[in-house]
């Protein structure tokens, strides 16, 4: 198969978007085109346009995304791709454009990943998330994803003892890596005190979806990210030769049954464990080739039990790890160097390509203040439902 | 009042809630199930109490658990009880209403929704 690699990156700033669902998506697209020097109009040379997004049809009323970028950026007649692949479209729409250029269909794919969660009110934004969920067995309960995180998190507690405060801890971690990346949600430090302290955790904290408090779950977002990819052999001819080429190495996802309740191990996320070996293989490297993870913390637990799933660290252990400062941007395994999901926000279908954005800027040596020195190696892993459906990616600097 | 079932795989035995299209055993591909009530005792794996509800639910929290039912089949559901609520309790599942479905055409209908509450033993 074909190389591909990734040339070109964009990332608005994640929050409340001043501007429409559709603009939004463009200007992180524009800014991933303007970033490796493509074109419009006759000069363009991006084959195919995907979007990964799980609600623009359901919350913005825009069905068709990528239809609608295709026109509004002039690049018609490129092919053009909404993919919906709950919190996972992001990763799973780079998959596709992995897959259209490593096959030849393509030499340019431009990914967006983009959701405007913020144009409804709360509750119909958990409404809406929660439509991911098996659709007799669980989400006719009221049952949400907070609810199943608070489920999974206290088996991993019987199971492991992760404690609340060191879920405090990634949080901490998180927020503070947020402070150093200019496009995330939430700018503001957090001290592991003040949401830990039983004096006050009541009102500094508070239980969402017991024993998960505020500050274990990531905000909601609005927000867009892209990425334009090109085939390695293609590289110089459609004029990107002059930006580094941050190979997409290995790719994979891996589903898990939709009821939770009926996994074999309720504290064990497969598809997470799955996936990674899958992207690890085809990338020929190990867990221990890791330089930089951004891993789908839309809960704290998450992050933890995806560092073990991953092989990051032991089966058990991630909680330690955290405990120990090992996920530190100067720690021995650095974890979510973007701030995550946590601080960084989780706009759902711009999480998985926002995650590659990170990634892409540690390898390219333009992280800034969270720069990870000579980072060559990167994982990603971008997780749908409540784990049912997990997209993992492994980069590499060329 | 309705019943809630498993649904067992008239070729291999297995038991599954909720429904398949397919049994899910891999070394089985049946297609066919016999309804079997799902009651009685279990035993709690996990629980969570919920402050932040979809629309649709006007209360403060609501609890949901996981459970085991005695012949091994594993569900969630909503539980009908907040003090003393610990993983691994005996519990006794009963069907209640869990959701009132609103329809708007023409006029408002509210239809209730049945589902498992799990109970104290």
């Amino acid at each position: 198969m074909r190389e591909v690699g990734i040339v070109g990156i964009g990332h608005t700033k994640f929050g409340k978007s001043a501007v429409p669902y559709l603009d939004m998506c463009c200007n992180a697209a524009l800014e991933a085109m303007d970033d490796a020097g493509a074109k419009t109009g006759r000069k363009n040379v991006i084959d195919q346009v995907f979007v990964g997004t799980m609600g623009a049809g359901m919350v913005n009323r825009l069905s068709g995304a990528a239809s609608a970028v295709v026109d509004t950026l002039n690049l018609r007649p490129a092919m053009a791709e909404t993919v919906e692949n709950g919190p996972a479209s992001g990763a799973s729409a780079l998959k596709l454009a992995y897959a259209a250029i490593a096959s030849g269909m393509c030499d340019c794919v431009l990914v967006i990943g983009g959701e405007a969660m913020r144009e409804v009110t709360g509750w119909e934004g958990t409404d809406f998330v929660a439509t991911m969920l098996h659709p007799t067995g669980e989400y006719p309960y009221g049952l949400t994803l907070p609810a199943f995180a608070g489920m999974f998190t206290r088996l991993c507690m019987d199971k492991y003892g992760v404690t609340s405060r060191d879920l405090s801890i990634v949080s901490v971690k998180n927020h503070d890596n947020a402070c150093l990346n200019p496009n995330a949600h939430i700018h503001s430090r957090v001290k592991l005190e003040r949401i830990t302290d039983e004096r006050y955790i009541a009102a500094t904290n508070p239980l969402v979806a017991d024993p998960l408090r505020q500050y274990d779950m990531c905000p909601v977002s609005d927000g867009a990210a892209a990425l334009l990819l090109v085939a390695k052999d293609k590289q110089e001819e459609l004029g990107f030769g002059h930006k580094p080429f941050i190979k997409v190495a290995g790719i994979a996802s891996a589903t898990d049954t939709h009821y939770v309740a009926d996994r074999e191990e309720p504290s064990d996320l497969l598809a997470v464990r799955l996936s990674a070996q899958k992207a690890y293989k085809m990338a020929g490297v190990g867990p221990e080739d890791i330089d930089v993870a951004e891993l789908h913390d839309a809960f704290q637990i998450l992050e933890v039990e995806e560092s073990e799933e991953t092989g990051l660290f032991p089966r058990g252990s991630g909680h330690l790890a955290a405990r120990e400062g090992k996920t530190e941007i100067h720690g021995e395994m650095p974890i979510n160097t973007s701030g995550g999901l946590k601080a960084k926000g989780h706009p759902l279908g711009g999480t998985g390509v926002s995650q590659i954005v990170e990634l892409v800027k540690q390898l390219r040596g333009e992280a800034g203040d969270r720069q990870i020195k000579d980072a060559k190696t990167a994982l990603a892993v971008n997780f749908g439902g409540f784990g049912n459906n997990v997209v993992s990616t492994v980069l590499k600097a060329e | 009042m309705e019943q809630m079932y498993a649904y067992k795989c008239t070729k291999c035995g297995k038991l599954h809630h909720p429904r398949y299209i397919v049994c899910q055993n891999p070394d089985c591909d049946g297609r066919e199930f016999e309804q079997i009530p799902l009651e009685g005792k279990c035993k709690l794996l996990t629980w969570t109490r919920v402050y932040n509800l979809p629309e649709g639910y006007m209360m403060p929290w609501l609890n949901f658990g996981i459970v085991e039912f005695e012949n091994g089949v594993r569900a969630t559901g909503q539980i009908g009880f907040d003090d003393g609520i610990e993983s691994g309790m005996d519990l006794v599942s009963s069907v209640g209403v869990i959701r009132t479905k609103v329809i708007k055409y023409k006029e408002t209908v509210e239809e209730p929704v049945y589902g498992f509450v799990f109970q104290k033993a």
